[in-house]
C-alpha cells in the first residue's frame, strides 16, 4: 500500500524520539537499496542543506530612541550606509552596500558579521529635525544587545540550481561568479547539488509561506516566494530537463544567529555579498517526495554560460551535470575545463546533518506551509520606457 | 635529492649581485625561477625552487644570507587561514599548478605547498579572504 503520512504524525513521532531522518545525501544509497516505496515507509524526514553567497539579503535593525529623540532620514553602520526610510529608528541594512571609507573591503554583510558576533558598530545617522523628533544628528555606539530587534529578511536566496559560468573572451573577467580566466581556464559553479534544498522538492511539494527552516545557525521561517521566483521547468536537450528558478524569501532572528553559518564575503571586481548557510527539512508524506529527494548529482543539470557576454540573455555553452561538475572537470566544445564551486558542500553537508540531529533531539518541528507558492510566474525584464 | 623553494629578498644595496649565478657554480643547485620583481633603485624579490642535496641547499642559503639578500620559505609566506576558510573551493580551478583541492570524500580545502608557484590567483579569488601571501 502506498504510504501516506502528515505533518501532524511526523510531529508526534519527532517529539516521541522515534522520528527515522536522513539526510538528502544519505537518502541515496537507502533508495538505491530498498527501492523508492520501502525507503519511504521507513524514513520520515529528508534534510537538505545549502552554504553560499547570497547577495539578496539584508538585516531590519529598530535601534530604540534617543533622548531627545531622532528620527533618521540618513544612517551609516560602520559607515556602510543603512536605508532610513523607515519609521524613526528603523533601518534595512543591505548585504552588499560597500562602506564609504574602506570600499569592497569591507560592506553591510560585515556589519551583520560583525553584530552577530557581538561587536561594537559605530552608529551614525542624519535629520532634518521636527517638531515631535527635534534631533538632528547622532553618534553612538550599538551591539545586538542594546539593540531592540536585528532581523534577518532576505528577499532572495536558497536559488533553486544556477549557472556554471565561463569566459570565452580573452581577457580574466571579475564577477559575481568569482574570477573567470580568459579562453574557458576555469568554469565556476554555485550549488549543492543533490543536497540543495529547492533540488530535492523542485514541485514546491512541501516548501512554501510558513515552512521552518535552518537559518544561519538557528531557526528561521519562509516569508513568501524569493524575487524572480520561477518554478517552471527549463527544457531544452531531452533528458537534462533544469530546474533552475526558484527562491525563497527567508526571516529570522539574527541575533540568534552564529558566524559559524552566515559570513561575510567579498569577490574581488564585483562586491561584498554574505555567504549563507540554509537547511529545510522535507516531510516524506508520500513516494512522490521520497523520489524527489532521491534525486543525485547525475541527476541534475545545470546549463553552462558565457559571462563575457555583457547582455542579459548570455549564450548558453551547454549542459552539464552536478556529478561531472563534482568531480572538476567538465567538458565544453571538446576542450576540458577545471570547474569549482563557490558554495561549500562541506558545510552543506554540516548544516544538513546538524538539522538533522536538531530534528532528533526534538529541538526542530515541521512546520506545515500556510500557503504553497504559485505554481507558475513570469521572469519579466526591465524595459527601457523613454 | 631535496627540493626548497625559497624567497629572496634583495635591498639595493646588494640588488646587483648574481646570486644565482653563484648558486650554481658554486653549490652545484638545480635553480627553477617560480617569480622575480625588481627595481634597481628600490630592490626586489626572487623566488626560486632549489634542488640539490640538503647539505648544498643549505649552504648555499648561507652564502646567500651572508650577502645580506633575505631568505624566507615559501611556506611561511603563504599562509592560509583555516579559521576563516569556508572549503567552499572558490580557489580550487584558478589555481595553475593544482595546490589546491577539495578532499574527494569530505570535500574540504587540501592546500599543496609544494606545488606552489605563488602566482597569487587564490589570493585574489578567496571570497573570505582565507589566503594571504605576506611578501
Amino acid at each position: 500500500m502506498a504510504i501516506k503520512r502528515t505533518y501532524e504524525e511526523i510531529n508526534k513521532r519527532i517529539k516521541k524520539g522515534k522520528a527515522v531522518i536522513a539526510t538528502a545525501e544519505e537518502i541515496i544509497p537507502i533508495v538505491e537499496e530498498k527501492g523508492i516505496e520501502r525507503a519511504a515507509k521507513e524514513i520520515d524526514v529528508v534534510t537538505t542543506g545549502t552554504f553560499g553567497p547570497m547577495c539578496s539579503s539584508g538585516a531590519i535593525i529598530n535601534f530604540g530612541h534617543s533622548d531627545p529623540p531622532i528620527r533618521m532620514q540618513k544612517a551609516w553602520l560602520n559607515d556602510v550606509e543603512a536605508y532610513a526610510g523607515l519609521a524613526a529608528v528603523d533601518v534595512y541594512l543591505g548585504a552588499t552596500q560597500l562602506s564609504e571609507s574602506q570600499g569592497m573591503e569591507y560592506g553591510g554583510a560585515h556589519v551583520i558579521e560583525d553584530l552577530i558576533s557581538g561587536k561594537k558598530i559605530k552608529l551614525k545617522a542624519i535629520s532634518r529635525g521636527t517638531d515631535c523628533y527635534p534631533r538632528r544628528e547622532i553618534e553612538s555606539y550599538i551591539t545586538k544587545e542594546s539593540i531592540n530587534q536585528a532581523i534577518l529578511f532576505n528577499p532572495r536566496n536558497a536559488y533553486q540550481n544556477y549557472n556554471v559560468a565561463v569566459n570565452t573572451s580573452d581577457k580574466k573577467i571579475y564577477t559575481y561568479m568569482g574570477i573567470l580566466l580568459p579562453n574557458m581556464g576555469n568554469a565556476n559553479y554555485c550549488t549543492s547539488g543533490q543536497l540543495s534544498p529547492l533540488l530535492n522538492d523542485p514541485q514546491f511539494r512541501t516548501i512554501g509561506i510558513g515552512t521552518r527552516i535552518f537559518l544561519g545557525g538557528t531557526q528561521g521561517y519562509i516569508a513568501w516566494e524569493g524575487t524572480q521566483f520561477y518554478p517552471q521547468v527549463l527544457k531544452g536537450e531531452p533528458n537534462k530537463t533544469v530546474n533552475k528558478g526558484g527562491t525563497l524569501a527567508v526571516i529570522g532572528d539574527l541575533k540568534e544567529m552564529s558566524t559559524d553559518y552566515i559570513r561575510a564575503a567579498t569577490f574581488k571586481g564585483y562586491g561584498v555579498t554574505l555567504v549563507e548557510g540554509i537547511g529545510i527539512p522535507i516531510p516524506i508524506l508520500n513516494s512522490e517526495i521520497m523520489k524527489s529527494v532521491s534525486a543525485k548529482d547525475e541527476d541534475i543539470w545545470t546549463d553552462v554560460i558565457d559571462y563575457s557576454f555583457p547582455h542579459l540573455k548570455k549564450p548558453s555553452l551547454g549542459r552539464v551535470n552536478y556529478r561531472q561538475l563534482r568531480e572538476g572537470k567538465i567538458t565544453i566544445q571538446r576542450k576540458d575545463v577545471p570547474a569549482s564551486p563557490l558554495s561549500s558542500y562541506a558545510k552543506a553537508r554540516e548544516i544538513a546533518q546538524k538539522l538533522k540531529d536538531k530534528i532528533l533531539r526534538g529541538e526542530f518541528l515541521l512546520q506545515e506551509p500556510i500557503q504553497k507558492f504559485p505554481k507558475q510566474n513570469k521572469f519579466k525584464p526591465l524595459l527601457e520606457i523613454r | 635529492m631535496l627540493s626548497k623553494k625559497v624567497i629572496f629578498t634583495f635591498s639595493p644595496q646588494n640588488v646587483e649581485r648574481p646570486v644565482t649565478y653563484q648558486l650554481i657554480r658554486k653549490y652545484d643547485l638545480w635553480i627553477n625561477i617560480l617569480q622575480a620583481k625588481f627595481k634597481p633603485s628600490l630592490g626586489g624579490k626572487l623566488v626560486l625552487e632549489l634542488k640539490g642535496e640538503n647539505n648544498q641547499i643549505e649552504e648555499g642559503l648561507n652564502f646567500v644570507r651572508q650577502m645580506g639578500v633575505g631568505v624566507e620559505f615559501l611556506e611561511q609566506e603563504v599562509l592560509w587561514d583555516e579559521e576563516k576558510c569556508i572549503d567552499c573551493g572558490a580557489c580550487v580551478s584558478i589555481c595553475p599548478t593544482g595546490v589546491l583541492s577539495l578532499d574527494k570524500e569530505t570535500f574540504k580545502l587540501k592546500f599543496d605547498y609544494e606545488k606552489c608557484i605563488v602566482c597569487g590567483n587564490c589570493v585574489e579569488a578567496c571570497p573570505l579572504q582565507a589566503i594571504k601571501v605576506t611578501f
